[in-house]
């Protein structure tokens, strides 16, 4: 029994790391509508940056959010303006999953030339520290993520639902044309959403630094998960996205301890299979049509 | 998604205005793919050598991707596991003492069994969807590999058992690797080369382009995939044992790894998606380039190389999105036709001295019922087309009109009742699918028109003949026959992209026409065409019925419905509200409360 | 008010709009007419700012809009109600409402504009909490009716306001816009209801194949045998 809950626990601490991850992915490929292949490093980025940043300051590592989320946000709105935007217009899909691929190459080689194929340890900052909840023991770095994760999707929530901005971006979502027709200007909207879409997996770095080790090929690893994540939530449900990463955590936790460590990949991309063929729209998205975001 | 390069190169060259082009075409061609076989042998050095070798294996690997990729536009990023398959499918037999010769057709089998079994279920994805499905399958694979080390050496790799010459296709020499290579890329060219001006490269792209039109058009679009599919695996689970045998030494993360996926997708990209010798060109630009860095500054920079590729591969998308090939075509092709002269009619048709009698029923739409959501969209509709009768469908927008039409072409099926047609063979049956109503002669067209757009004028109709002809050839003289009648013939090489609403309605008719339909349903088909062409598109439609074609058509153009129709069906929110003679439906007090208005009858009156 | 000068216009390389010139005077109703596919929408579209057109200019209250985007036009004061409706339709009808008058000139009197829109829209007012999804579609065509009101626009264009509407409901449609033109509005209005559109209106274009035939008065048109015999069906 005490097991189970600790494989449980396990599952639920993995799922608030996913779900910080594919928080940011899933409000881009809900408004933006264009698989960010190169969201994975976005958080890569985030987390050299926080090991860069901290290193130089010498400061606790939490502390470097508020250098770190700027500065993606900055990121994630460049890529939006000078690589997405000319091609939203493009006739298919192919050349924006081309051009996402292709920054994310960039991107991990990027890396690789500036700091190695050696990973980088950020200081734990006290993160690391094990916490007993009754019978199960977590890391408080765990906890934070799982916080955070929570506080991540109620604040947005809110932006979205009670902000004339927020209503905005919900607006040009779900009818484009229309919300041109109102006066929003729809570019803009789409280089602040994906501003604060890389802004939050800025956030998740900062907390998953302390954790993990970090090196350049770190986002492909998480960013297979999180497109899993946000296809089985639903795209642009950012609610559905925490669901989905908690269902994929207890999947990933239970499987890799009852089935096996080095299966549990099979896993999640299987379920990520049936998902995809069985309800494309994912277990908590009304329709295919990516037309609306449901906060 | 892609331009027509690919046609102009693969299209048989004496069809074309000019004649000279296409031959300077061939012969640069034969004296590039020479090239590439030659320049190493006269260099010699090891070095260039390896160079080419891998030219000639990404550009093979890479043409056999296009297929599915391109042709298709399936985006696949997980090619890697078919490549994959070939190489572990060459080894393991290998050290059970089978030679790779025979491994690679082994593997080429396992590898089209994965392909169907893959792709079957993801077709209906679309986009990024098909594409994360796909590295999905390939992480799903590499994990598998890794596990099941009994027979793939886990994480530890296989070796290949030290056996030289050409029954192991393992050598100490390059130029042998080079003459197995290069076979395999022309091989793998021709394939792409056969499908591409053959039916099945049509039928490729129209579902490309407009899967449902293509379906109208009788095209198996599942099949042709399915077939598109499995001759890509094959090819590339080939490529895979020759590497495999070239390298010496495999392991899963290399073989079914997402960078040589994306790396096999971004020649291909990079060359032209879409074309014929597009991945070539791209694999013959960029590899060279790669190694090179790879090779003089990988030592120096790591990833370095990697770098520089990811910024190309944005710098291609943004600037350059029909790869080289577009390029090359914009600077050394011909101007695009001429547009403007849009005007051209459809083509006055002599009419047949008679008409044949209306004989008996020859479609029959039996109660049917169709919900979507909470709306009733037909409820309980009912009726007979006789053959040789025209039959009109009028009703206000949203009546259920398209609806019907839908159901009468399988696009949709009934929540209840069904539709029967009559086969030529004079016995009733129940088609369901899309491609069984083309089958026995139903053709549709689209209120919505739903061109290939990336297709010339030509070849869109020619997809409509390839339902009566197997032979390029035949359908296209088909196609240019049925393009003049309806007076398209200034445009047969014109994009359909191009084409006003009114040119790309009068396509429409056009392609259906050419499948030589025995029941034709045509959507809003007078919509937006000036009062000459309405004229004229009646006596076209009139003499098309003269054939003994029978007709039904949702038409809002009241002069076309009155002097065309020998039965009009009137529908209103889902219902049949009245049927008859077109003079008798438009007194009818019901019809003009719920279509015509009262202005119609006071205008009238 | 709104002047266009030989506009060309289209989507990709297909031009639907060849050399049309119209304009509309402040407090003017005006129509165009025309068969499905003869370019009205593209007409509205390119005013709006949705499409660029190729050449030509475009002047509204004597400045030139004709490079403008489609948010930039809605500043300027220019509305257009789409075709189909175009509501958000997983947001509720308040905030759709609220949507509308997005534009800065209408944002700080919104609700003194909600006010009265709702005034106008009794029916609107009951379902204000409701998602805009799950109306009926004549309801749906008044919010969006309603929607387009609260931008305050100087000049309002209707795209196909009955299309897809059963009679009964377009009759109610066609109230409104009776309503909204007797307040002293300034309309461009593109509608399959020949007939009824040439009744409210003061002047009609007529449009074939993108390009303007016939203009005229509403009321000449409408005894004009070129417009009876292809638009009214006589």
């Amino acid at each position: 029994m005490e097991t189970f809950l600790q494989v449980l626990a396990n599952g639920l601490m993995l799922g608030a790391l996913f779900a910080i991850v594919s928080i940011g992915l899933t409000l881009i490929f809900g408004i933006v509508k264009v698989v960010n292949f190169a969201h994975g490093e976005f958080l890569m980025i985030g987390m050299y940056l926080t090991f860069v940043v901290t290193g130089w300051l010498g400061i606790h590592p939490l502390y470097t959010i508020v250098i770190v989320a700027p500065l993606l946000f900055l990121a994630g709105a460049a890529t939006q303006r000078f690589i997405i935007q000319p091609l939203m217009s493009a006739r298919d899909d192919h050349i924006q999953i081309f051009a996402t691929v292709g920054l994310s190459t960039a991107l991990i080689n990027l890396a690789l030339l500036i700091f190695g194929a050696d990973i980088a340890n950020t200081p734990s900052g006290g993160l690391r520290t094990p916490v007993e909840i009754g019978p199960v023991r977590v890391l408080s770095g765990q906890l934070f993520i799982l916080i955070a994760a929570i506080a991540l999707v109620i604040g947005l929530r809110l932006f979205l639902q009670k902000t004339q901005t927020g209503r905005a971006i919900r607006a040009v979502a779900q009818n484009r044309a229309a919300a041109q027709l109102m006066g929003i200007n729809v570019n803009r909207i789409y280089v602040l959403t994906f501003g604060i879409g890389a802004a939050c997996v800025g956030l998740a770095a900062t907390l998953i630094a302390p954790l993990y080790p970090t090196s350049p090929n770190i986002g492909t690893y998480f960013v297979l998960t999180a497109f899993v994540v946000v296809v089985l939530g639903g795209l642009g449900s950012i609610g559905g996205a925490f669901v989905g990463a908690m269902v994929i955590g207890l999947i990933d936790s239970f499987s890799g301890f009852y089935i096996g460590s080095d299966l549990r990949e099979v896993a999640v991309f299987g379920v990520f299979l049936l998902i995809l063929i069985l309800k494309p729209s994912g277990l908590f998205g009304k329709s295919l049509n990516l037309s609306h975001v449901s906060p | 998604m892609t331009d027509t390069t690919a046609a102009s190169l693969a299209a048989p060259a004496a069809d074309k205005p000019a004649a000279g082009r296409p031959r300077r075409n061939l012969i640069a061609l034969v004296l590039f793919l020479a090239a590439i076989f030659l320049v190493p042998v006269a260099i010699g050095d090891q070095f260039v050598y390896h160079v080419f070798i891998t030219i000639c294996l990404f550009a093979g690997l890479s043409t056999a991707w296009n297929i599915v990729g391109g042709f298709a536009g399936q985006l696949s990023l997980g090619h890697a596991i078919f490549y994959g398959i070939g190489a572990y499918a060459g080894i393991i037999l290998m050290n059970m003492g089978i030679s790779p010769w025979i491994g690679m057709f082994a593997g080429a089998a396992v590898a089209v069994v994965a392909a169907i079994v893959i792709s079957y279920p993801c077709f209906r994805l679309k986009g990024p969807f098909f594409a994360l499905a796909t590295i999905a399958f390939l992480e799903v694979f590499r994990v598998l590999a890794l596990h099941f080390s009994g027979l793939t050496g886990g994480a530890t790799g296989l070796m290949i058992p030290l056996k030289l010459g050409w029954e192991w296709m393992v050598f100490r020499e390059r130029l042998p690797a080079l003459v197995i290579v290069y076979g395999m890329m022309l091989v793998s060219l021709a394939a792409a080369w056969w499908i591409r001006s053959h039916r099945l490269g049509f039928y490729l792209v129209a579902t490309r382009e407009r899967e449902s039109a293509a379906q109208a058009a009788g095209v198996s679009t599942v099949k042709v995939r399915l077939i598109a599919v499995s001759v890509s695996a094959a090819l590339c689970a080939m490529f895979g044992t020759f590497h495999a045998m070239y390298l010496t030494f495999i392991e899963p993360a290399a073989m079914f790894s997402l960078t040589t996926s994306i790396q096999i997708a971004m020649f291909a990209l990079i060359g032209g998606i879409g074309t014929v010798f597009g991945p070539l060109i791209g694999a013959v630009f960029l590899v060279p380039v790669s190694e090179l860095a790879r090779g003089w500054l990988g030592a120096h920079a790591l990833g370095l190389h990697g770098f520089v590729y990811g910024i190309v591969l944005v710098l291609v998308v943004l600037f350059m999105p029909n790869g080289l090939m577009g390029a090359m075509k914009r600077m050394f092709g011909k101007a695009e036709p001429e547009r403007g002269v849009q005007a051209a009619s459809v083509a006055a048709t002599p009419r047949a001295s008679e008409r044949p009698a209306i004989g008996h029923e020859i479609m029959v739409a039996d109660h049917l019922d169709k919900h979507f959501g909470g709306l009733h969209v037909t409820n309980d509709v009912s009726f007979s087309l006789k053959e040789g009768e025209i039959l009109a469908l009028i009703g206000p927008n949203g009546a259920g009109k398209t609806t019907v039409f839908n159901m009468l072409s399988g696009f949709l099926t009934p929540d209840s009742g069904g539709v029967k047609v009559r086969d030529a063979a004079g016995n009733f049956v129940s088609p369901t699918t899309p491609g069984d109503f083309a089958a026995i002669g139903v053709g549709r067209t689209f209120q919505i028109v739903q061109p290939f757009a990336a297709m010339t004028v030509e070849e869109n109709i020619m997809v409509g003949a390839f339902h009566r002809f197997h032979d390029v050839g035949d359908a296209r003289e088909a196609a240019r026959e049925t393009a003049h009648r309806m007076g398209l013939g200034p445009w047969l090489n014109a994009e359909a992209r191009g084409l006003t609403i009114g040119g790309l309605k009068r396509l429409e008719v056009a392609r259906v026409m050419a499948m030589q339909p025995r029941i034709l349903l045509l959507d809003e088909v007078m919509a937006g065409i000036n009062q000459t062409d309405v004229r004229r598109a009646i006596d076209l439609m009139l003499s098309i019925r003269d054939t003994g074609v029978s007709i039904i058509a949702i038409e809002h153009v009241m002069q076309a419905v009155m002097s065309l129709s020998d039965r009009v069906i009137v529908l209103n929110s889902g219902q049949i509200i009245a049927e008859g003679k077109p003079q008798d439906v438009v007194r009818d007090p019901t019809v003009i409360e719920a279509y015509l208005g009262k202005e119609f009858t006071h205008a009238h009156a | 008010m709104l002047t266009l000068e030989n506009i060309h216009a289209g989507y990709g390389a297909t031009t639907i709009l060849q050399d049309v010139s119209l304009h509309v005077t402040a407090g003017e109703v005006v129509t165009i007419v025309g068969a499905n596919g003869a370019g009205k929408t593209t007409t509205l579209r390119t005013i709006a700012g949705l499409i660029r057109p190729s050449s030509g200019k475009i002047t509204f209250e004597g400045e030139d809009i004709t490079k403008l985007s489609a948010h930039e036009t809605v500043e300027l004061g220019v509305t257009l109600i789409p075709e189909g409706r175009q509501l958000f339709s997983d947001m509720t009808v308040l905030e759709n409402l609220l949507m509308g008058s997005y534009r800065k000139a209408a944002r700080a009197a919104q609700h003194d504009t909600l006010d009265y829109v709702l005034s106008l829209f009794p029916r609107v007012k009951e379902r204000l909490a409701q998602n805009a999804g799950s109306l009926s579609g004549g309801e749906q065509q008044m919010v969006a009716i309603a929607r387009g009101m609260m931008a305050k626009p100087k000049l309002l264009m209707f795209d196909e306001p009955s299309l897809g509407l059963a009679p009964i409901i377009v009759q109610q449609v066609f109230e409104v816009i009776d309503t909204i033109v007797k307040t002293g509005a300034t309309v461009l209005i593109v509608e399959q209801n020949v007939f009824h559109t040439l009744k409210a209106a003061d002047r009609g274009y007529v449009l074939e194949n993108g390009e303007i035939v016939l203009t005229d008065d509403a009321e000449a048109l409408l005894s004009n045998d070129h417009v009876r015999q292809a638009y009214l069906g006589i």
